[in-house]
């Protein structure tokens, strides 16, 4: 991914500084962009090794390290970005998934009186708890959390797999249960779930995905939802399942899945996978000034249609905005951005000139 | 690149995912775009089709004003003085590629991005597509790369792993 598409070189000395905090597809884009219009742009990233869930949750199978590192060594060689990696940014404290692998935490606050602009393109680094008895087991998961973990360990960065690993169930029908259950056969997982709360035409993956991974061995089951844990010496053992009905569509067009009395089941399980969704991680934990005002409940940050913080020298873009989507929206976000960035930044050269 | 040489753009299906982000960087850059478009074929399988930039152009022999032209590496593209905005040129593309634009009243279509190649640049959907499934090079490099990655799947490698 050439990052710096738009040009080949840095145009003129650096004219501002530029702080990007998350180096995903929207962070690097948004770098690229910037480069090319001359500004001097400092990445800093929570993870060791820049690309966020390119590099960290996206199976390698579907996009190859070399494609992302190209990109990232062109910014740092011919456009002299320094990446600050392993460094998390953040005003207050809270724990994201993937946080253990920082070695240093700067204050966003501190940070942003440093730079002209800041984008804080920080995606989605927490994931949905199943919110049943026993998800707090140690080996019930986020697909997050286990992807994450696959990816550490092919990249040298830990030593063993989590979990027993024989019997996998994956909860949830999008693109990381889809990703969590592939992993699971490829790495010699001997049974592996599937299970949705909702028919296989409303999975949000898609039936194509569904039936690829049915292929591959996977066991597809529709229309149930887990109402307890098995949990023993506090392990999970097992899943407890109650069967669902589709009801009428709710907030999101979709028919609400309704539990049918008396239907439980149990899966075995060693290992149990929430796919169930990502949360927004802004680096904003506490008041933060007023910047808490521009969090939303659902953790998403609302910027203006600048994609600025009103009033402020803080930009937001990608996953944190908009919540999880594709990679493409992201690139489109921080590019986006950027170019409000650049506008927002010439802007105050030009007012700057005296009359 | 040398001038005179032809340029192929070809898409590895088996590799896209389906990121949509080939075109939302085509947007991006050019206002009347994008020209490279992904479409639903059902199941939730996504994938991008642009121009094929043919050797023996149909649009090109349709257009009756030569607003339709092939640019030096073999880019076919759209003279707006020229275009009419006929449309004769969808007619004859078997792909349905080229788009009247309302804003300019001209057919609009791919030009493997000229301007960034005239920057010595690579167009902004080969240079951004994550999986390298977009590869644009001399039609002889590209048959090559395609067929290697053929091969990648039907002879096993799984001793170097």
């Amino acid at each position: 991914m050439k990052f710096a598409f738009l040009c080949r070189e840095r145009p003129g000395a650096a004219k501002q500084r530029v702080a990007v905090i998350g180096s995903g597809p929207a962070g690097l884009s948004a770098t690229g962009y910037l480069v090319c219009r001359g500004y001097e742009v400092d990445v800093y990233d929570k993870l060791p090794i820049p690309g966020g869930m390119m590099t960290f949750a996206i199976p390698k199978y579907r996009i190859p390290l070399d494609s992302i590192m190209e990109g990232v060594d062109e910014l740092k060689s011919k456009f002299s970005v320094q990446f600050n990696l392993a460094t998390k940014v953040i005003c207050g404290e809270r724990h994201d998934e993937g946080d253990e692998l920082a070695t240093n935490t700067v204050d966003l606050l501190k940070l942003v009186e440093g730079y002209d602009a800041v984008l804080i393109s920080t995606g989605t680094w927490r994931s949905r708890r199943l919110g049943v008895p026993g998800d707090d087991a140690k080996n019930v998961m986020s697909a997050l959390e286990f992807l994450l973990n696959l990816h550490m360990v092919d990249l040298g960065l830990r030593k063993s797999h989590i979990g027993s690993f024989k019997k996998v169930v994956v909860v949830g029908g999008g693109l990381s249960a889809i990703d969590a259950a592939e992993e699971s056969v490829l790495r010699g997982a001997q049974e592996v779930y599937l299970v949705y709360r909702r028919t296989i035409k409303e999975a949000p993956a898609g039936e194509y995905e569904v039936r690829r991974l049915m292929r591959m061995g996977v066991n597809w089951i529709e229309l149930a939802a887990p109402k307890s844990i098995v949990v023993e010496n506090g392990s999970a053992r097992g899943i407890v399942f109650q069967r669902m009905k589709l009801g009428e569509p709710d907030e999101t067009g979709r028919p609400r899945p309704v539990p049918i009395p008396g239907s439980e089941f149990t899966i075995e399980a060693d290992t149990v996978i929430a796919a169930i969704g990502e949360i927004p991680t802004p680096p904003i934990a506490s008041e933060c000034g007023d910047l808490a005002k521009y969090v939303g409940k659902d953790g998403r940050i609302s910027v203006d249609k600048n994609y600025r913080i009103s009033g402020r020298n803080i930009f937001a873009a990608g996953d944190v905005v908009t919540g999880p989507s594709k990679i493409g929206n992201a690139v489109g976000q921080g590019l986006r951005a950027a170019k409000e960035i650049d506008k927002f930044l010439s802007a105050r050269i030009l007012a700057a000139v005296p009359r | 690149m040398e001038a005179g040489s032809s340029l192929l753009r070809a898409i590895d299906y088996s590799k896209c995912i389906g990121c949509e982000t080939c075109e939302v960087v085509c947007g991006f850059i050019h206002e009347l775009g994008p020209f490279i478009k992904l479409y639903e074929l059902g199941g939730g399988v996504k994938k991008p089709i642009s121009c094929f930039h043919c050797s023996k152009a149909p649009c090109i022999e349709a257009c009756p004003t030569g607003a339709m032209r092939k640019d030096q590496y073999g880019a076919v593209y759209v003279e707006p003085s020229k275009c009419i905005g006929c449309m004769a040129c969808l007619y004859a593309c078997p792909f349905g590629i080229p788009e009247l634009s309302e804003v300019t009243k001209t057919s609009t279509k791919c030009d493997l991005c000229r301007d960034l190649r005239r920057e010595g640049l690579t167009p902004a959907c080969v240079a951004m597509c994550p999986t390298r499934a977009i590869i644009l090079g001399p039609p002889r490099a590209i048959g090559d790369e395609v067929k290697r990655r053929a091969l990648t799947k039907i002879v096993y490698l799984g001793e170097l792993k």
